[in-house]
């Protein structure tokens, strides 16, 4: 009973404690969240929201029409964001691996093979998927500003029977 | 008398060995979390049980929780009440988790951000784990007890 009595009282200090922290720690954070994030994949690529999200809904092209028409036009460059085993597995025909975390080791060399003007279009595997967004972010820090969001990614296209290899 | 004194040492080694292991545990996992709510929510999604409306908010605060009651447990303040959120949140945990064994649903997003975060841990395993931390936890809260007169 008298364990009852104390725990009763400590409780809420223990999580008053936890929402203060965490409000005011989201609140100062870099990394912090929106309260209401967003996901809902109707709306593209599902994001926490945060104060330095790379998920930028103006650079996801939602329709795979206009993605075809873009690969078939022939100039953007298409580029995979997943895990380079994904990719050897099968991806966008002409496509380039350059995953996020591989960043650093091959931005030099994709810098000289492309322009700063070039279009590029990335993408990973779906609106699950950040990558195709976090790699889009990293492509426009380092000059690439013509640089979009294919959302629906490679299932997408392979399920559409569009060029694969 | 004597075997009395030999069990009462060994409950309070015992009891301060749950409490550093529950403790240290849970503060260490909460760090990462704190530092990326965006990563956190994102694997709380995954889980496909959370409404999309609180799944930030648990995002939020989830880790503040296991941050203090870890520390509580840790430095032995509240422990009973700390033992008690651990063993609510386990609980939680591994409700999660058996619900997704059973329904055979793994959240796998083809990224590498969501590898990074623990998915290299089968569900299995940690549903193993959080069942031995749960009774960590069901044993502080039950033995750990105050000298009150009144």
């Amino acid at each position: 009973m008298k364990k009852r009595k104390y725990v009763i009282k400590e409780l809420p200090v223990i999580v008053g404690l936890s929402v203060i922290a965490g409000v005011a720690i989201n609140y100062f954070s870099p990394n912090g969240i929106s309260y209401i994030g967003s996901w809902d994949t109707a709306s593209g690529v599902i994001t926490a929201k945060a104060k330095n999200d790379a998920v930028v809904r103006e650079r996801e092209i939602m329709d795979i029409r206009i993605i075809k028409q873009i690969f078939d036009i022939g100039k953007a460059v298409f580029v995979d964001a997943r895990p380079y085993a994904e990719y050897e597995k099968g991806h966008i025909r002409g496509a380039i691996s350059f995953p996020p975390t591989r960043f650093d080791e091959q931005i030099e060399a994709f810098i000289s093979a492309y322009p700063p003007s070039t279009s590029i279009v990335t993408y990973c595997s779906g609106r699950e998927c950040r990558d195709s967004h976090e790699l889009a972010q990293m492509l426009i820090d380092s000059g690439f500003s013509e640089t979009k969001v294919f959302v629906d990614g490679y299932p997408s296209w392979e399920k559409e029977g569009y060029p694969i290899e | 008398m004597n075997k009395k004194i030999t069990v009462l040492v060994w409950n309070r080694k015992l009891q301060l060995f749950f409490r550093l292991v529950l403790g240290i545990t849970f503060m260490y996992a909460s760090i990462h979390k704190i530092i990326y709510p965006g990563k956190f929510a994102q694997i709380i999604y995954g889980y496909g049980l959370l409404p999309n409306e609180l799944i930030n908010i648990v995002a939020i605060f989830l880790p503040f929780l296991e941050f203090f009651s870890g520390l509580f447990l840790v430095i032995g303040i509240y422990t009973e009440s700390a033992a008690l959120i651990i063993d609510i949140m386990l609980a939680v945990f591994i409700a999660a988790i058996s619900i997704n064994l059973i329904r055979g649903y793994e959240f796998d997003c083809g990224c590498f951000s969501a590898e990074l975060m623990g998915y290299e841990w089968s569900s299995v395993h940690l549903l193993f784990r959080d069942i031995i931390f749960l009774l960590m936890g069901g044993y502080l809260f039950i033995t750990e007890s105050r000298d009150y007169d009144g």
